[in-house]
């Protein structure tokens, strides 16, 4: 399997696979730590695509790629996510401190 | 596999990033999903009942699985928290230089700080 190498094309593509199959798409995220890389990766089991990096900046794209499929998965494939993107910074503080974790 | 509640799924996801700065992976997928066997899934089809989708989230380090699912109702708290953690724990990815300004500001300290003042810094540290 390649690795698509723009963002953008992968953020795209990655939403259209899982617009076309909701049901059978899933997303993975691969994160290794000691050789600090991280792999995403969108399949459909028919169709794969997959992005690497070892830029902490793509960690940041990832976020709001993170946040329109959990939107899309827990709300639905029809769901605008055109708002999504913008709006999970904003959320973030007020939210954490319900989260209890640490 | 163990299906957790959110929060005891998140400080799960926490230490298996811990655990694995030394060697290993850490793998999330999520996946939307009824949480229904598929014998159950079509019966309610036939009976007309309205499926509920919840996206499945699955975290393993390789030897250990952990699962959670994230309804319509509180997938902004858990992505939100979700966050917070992958940006606590992806600390070993590259930073691009001066990209933003406080993480640009910490690695120039670093950088430059021993080149000045080298013996004297460390020293006092």
């Amino acid at each position: 399997m390649v690795y698509i190498t723009s963002w953008d094309d992968f953020a795209e593509r990655s939403i259209q696979l899982f617009r076309a199959d909701p049901e059978s798409t899933r997303y993975v995220m691969k994160y290794r730590h000691c050789d600090g890389k991280l792999v995403l990766k969108v399949t459909d089991n028919r169709e794969c695509l997959k992005f690497k990096s070892d830029q902490a900046q793509d960690a940041k794209k990832m976020e709001k790629l993170n946040n329109i499929f959990f939107t899309l998965m827990a709300r639905g494939p029809e769901v605008d996510t055109s708002e999504v993107a913008g709006k999970e910074q904003m959320e973030q503080p007020a939210k954490k401190g319900r989260g209890r974790k640490q | 596999m163990v299906l957790l509640q959110l929060d005891p799924f998140l400080s799960e996801l926490t230490s298996m990033f811990e655990r694995s700065t030394e060697k290993g992976s850490v793998w999330v997928t999520l996946k939307r999903s009824t949480l229904k066997s598929k014998v159950k899934r079509n019966k309610m089809k036939t009976a007309g009942e309205a499926i509920e989708y919840r996206c499945l989230v699955r975290a393993t380090d390789g030897k250990k699985t952990i699962s959670t699912s994230v309804g319509a109702k509180d997938h902004q708290r858990f992505q939100a928290s979700y966050a917070t953690i992958l940006k606590a724990h992806m600390t070993a990815l590259k930073k691009r230089e001066r990209k933003d300004k406080r993480k640009g500001a910490e690695a120039d300290k670093k950088q430059k700080g021993p080149k000045k003042i080298s013996s004297a810094t460390k020293a006092s540290v």
